[in-house]
């Protein structure tokens, strides 16, 4: 994973220089905004049920000590082994263990960004045991060699000649016809027996219900199930804010998830799984292991991050997004892209080597608004650009600049001064009202024109109207 | 000290609290569940069977749907369904004594749901009005990759069953002992992971028809 040590800007460069990309990302980003827009239309009590879902998350996330109690009593009554993580190493050294108790070679897993956030993919990879994604996304990014783009879509960055080509190369039947039909077929035949050989399914949760203990997934494709159900032995890992207090309050969040996400009313497949086998079932895992994770989430109850709890991973917020829309999500390097991502890498990863996130945003606002639980994305963001310049983490230039422009702006006749002489200067290079190129303005003119200046400032003008009067 | 302990400690340390009122937080979250009209889709006009075929039948979910009197009929219903989609005439059955005790005959009719099975045919305990969903308990009757190992789904859904709301499902079964899998199926798989493109049958059916049951003597 090259990109990782390139700096933000040098991936951001890599990115917008890359013409497919941009494509891939419009079509899928594209589509979901027109369908979350017209489920939007199709349920006028949004903006009530937002209201209350982001009332449920405060309630949890207010008595998080209950409710973890509550589920972990629930869970251990249904037959569940409860693990408690800390750490991200040590949410995916029990899940290893367990594997390896198992004596797993084959695991399959399902889509959880929770897993790839606890590194759980390499860490299954580097303990040597056979890995197998069975969401097709992440099908598509374990033979790409990549990491997700995207917390709903993670192989949006790919388009269908590339996944055509990855198919031909890795399947044992790869499909004969180059339809997208053709491909998800292909996909079904290859993974169809690993669905049903391997020893230990590992999947996440979306929802944490407290008064049964269950952990409930949401689907499309029907992987979960089919992932869940045949292994001797399945694990679950989830967020310690996945919590929900019933199947009731799981059903209001699961309404704003999924029209936030796709613009569906539900998704194809929502299951609660509660437990092993039970006396007389037909089928199901002998043993069912929930790891509930911190890995950070403690430090943000305390602090100014609290409201990030409530993020329920639509993916809505990066959808709407005018940076993630030109970038895409591997240049925010972390495990969550976007909005959400640049709120929650510094987090997980130290700000000091995520410091640029949270200036790549244009403060539009936009995250906030389309955000099922009304999180305040653009506030958090500026806190994180508070911290960093508290802290030093903000490079020379910017200190100097910053330093710079104090200066001029607490002294209104040097200001005044500057801003007159400024825009007369930009308006030498400006063709048809636009500034296309001027020293000192690459880094904005190379992607976009920059708008010429009036002829005068807006205190000049001011100052002639008050002579008028 | 436990990782479970470091995590409980810090939680309490952050919302700055060591004791819990179970009551008042109990009545909190009920209130969270209050006039719940405001905060789901409308209630469709007309019966609750119609909004059922309604939403099944959408271009979202894209279920399709019929109606049939006595589950007696509903071999013959599959059979129609089997010839209008140039299907053999055999299907494996979900172990339901429902199913089984049906005459199936001509039909070729399997007792168990296999991994290269065409089409199963299913029953589910409930059928949701608002959402065209159906739900499934796994249990004895009910092994849960019957619903997801087929190519097409056929599943029985008596009328008296059907609720207006998800919110009624969880009303029915407040209370009792959870399976271990609750399955709310609403429509076929379906993915669209590659350029955002729905294709269905990604991993489960890509066909799913459901077939109300009405004025069924064995269940009322």
């Amino acid at each position: 994973m090259q990109e990782a040590t390139l700096s933000f800007k040098a991936r951001a460069d890599q990115a917008l220089a890359d013409p497919t990309l941009k494509l891939a990302i419009d079509r899928t980003t594209g589509t979901a905004e027109r369908k979350r827009a017209v489920a939007m239309t199709q349920f006028p009590q949004f903006e009530a049920a937002r209201e209350r879902g982001k009332r449920i998350k405060d309630h949890v996330i207010a008595h998080m000590d209950h409710y973890l109690l509550e589920f972990e009593r629930n869970a251990i009554a249904s037959g569940a082994k409860v693990h408690w993580a800390s750490t991200a190493e040590e949410a995916s050294q029990i899940v290893v263990s367990l594997c390896r108790q198992a004596g797993a070679k084959r695991v399959t897993r399902v889509k959880s960004m929770l897993g790839e956030e606890i590194g759980l993919p390499h860490a299954l990879d580097e303990a040597g045991i056979e890995r197998v994604e069975t969401d097709l996304a992440e099908h598509i990014v374990q033979l790409g060699g990549d990491r997700p783009s995207h917390i709903v879509w993670p192989s949006m960055h790919r388009t269908r000649e590339q996944v055509s080509e990855m198919f031909k190369r890795a399947h044992r039947l790869p499909h004969q016809e180059e339809t997208i039909e053709a491909m998800v077929a292909s996909a079904r035949r290859e993974l169809r027996d690993k669905f049903l050989s391997a020893d230990v399914s590992i999947s996440g949760a979306n929802f944490l219900v407290a008064d049964t203990g269950a952990t409930c997934t949401v689907t499309n494709e029907g992987n979960a199930e089919l992932t869940t159900t045949p292994p001797r032995v399945h694990i679950v890992t989830a967020g310690i804010e996945k919590l929900v207090p019933t199947t009731a309050h799981a059903f209001a969040m699961l309404r704003l998830l999924v029209r936030s996400a796709t613009g569906a009313d539900v998704t194809q497949y929502t299951t609660f799984h509660c437990g092993p086998k039970q006396a007389g079932d037909r089928d199901g895992p002998e043993e069912f292991h929930i790891v509930l994770v911190d890995n950070g989430r403690t430090r943000m109850l305390g602090g100014e991050l609290r409201e990030m709890l409530r993020c329920i991973r639509c993916g809505a917020c990066m959808n709407h997004c005018v940076v993630f829309r030109q970038l895409g999500g591997h240049v925010y390097g972390g495990t969550y892209p976007g909005p959400m991502g640049a709120v929650l890498t510094p987090v997980f990863d130290g700000l000091a080597s995520s410091r640029d996130l949270p200036h790549a945003c244009t403060m539009n606002g936009k995250c906030q608004e389309v955000c099922p639980v009304a999180i305040p994305l653009p506030t958090l963001l500026r806190g994180w650009r508070d911290r960093s310049w508290r802290e030093g983490l903000e490079p020379a230039s910017i200190r100097i600049g910053m330093g710079l422009h104090a200066f001029v702006a607490s002294r209104p006749r040097l200001y005044r001064l500057g801003t007159a002489l400024a825009i007369r200067v930009m308006r030498l290079f400006s063709r048809g009202g636009l500034v296309r190129g001027m020293p000192g303005l690459g880094a904005w003119t190379r992607y976009r024109d920059f708008p010429a200046p009036a002829k005068r400032s807006f205190m000049e003008m001011y100052k002639d109207s008050e002579g008028k009067r | 000290m436990s990782a479970r302990d470091t995590i409980l400690n810090a939680v309490r340390a952050a919302l700055g609290k060591s004791t819990v009122d179970i009551e008042a937080v109990r009545s909190e979250a009920n209130a969270l569940l209050q006039d719940l009209d405001a905060i789901r889709p409308e209630r469709p006009q007309g019966s609750l069977i119609d909004a059922f075929i309604a939403r099944a039948t959408s271009p979202k979910v894209a279920a399709s749907a019929e109606r049939i009197t006595g589950v007696e009929a509903l071999p013959a219903a599959v059979a129609r369904y089997l010839e209008a989609n140039d299907l053999p005439p055999s299907v494996a059955l979900q172990p339901a004594a429902v199913l089984k005790n049906l005459d199936w005959l001509p039909l070729e009719a399997r007792g168990e749901v296999k991994p290269d099975d065409i089409v199963a045919v299913g029953v589910a305990r409930w059928g949701i009005a608002e959402t065209g969903s159906l739900v499934f308990h796994s249990d004895a009757e009910t092994p849960i990759l019957a619903n997801f190992l087929p190519l097409h789904h056929i599943v029985m859904v008596r009328a008296s069953t059907i609720l207006a709301y998800l919110d009624d499902y969880a009303a029915t079964v407040a209370g009792q002992r959870a399976p271990r899998n609750v399955n709310i199926i609403t429509g076929a798989s379906g993915t669209t992971d590659i350029e955002g493109s729905l294709v269905l049958g990604a991993h489960g059916p890509s066909r799913l028809h459901v077939v109300i049951v009405d004025n069924d003597a064995s269940h009322t």
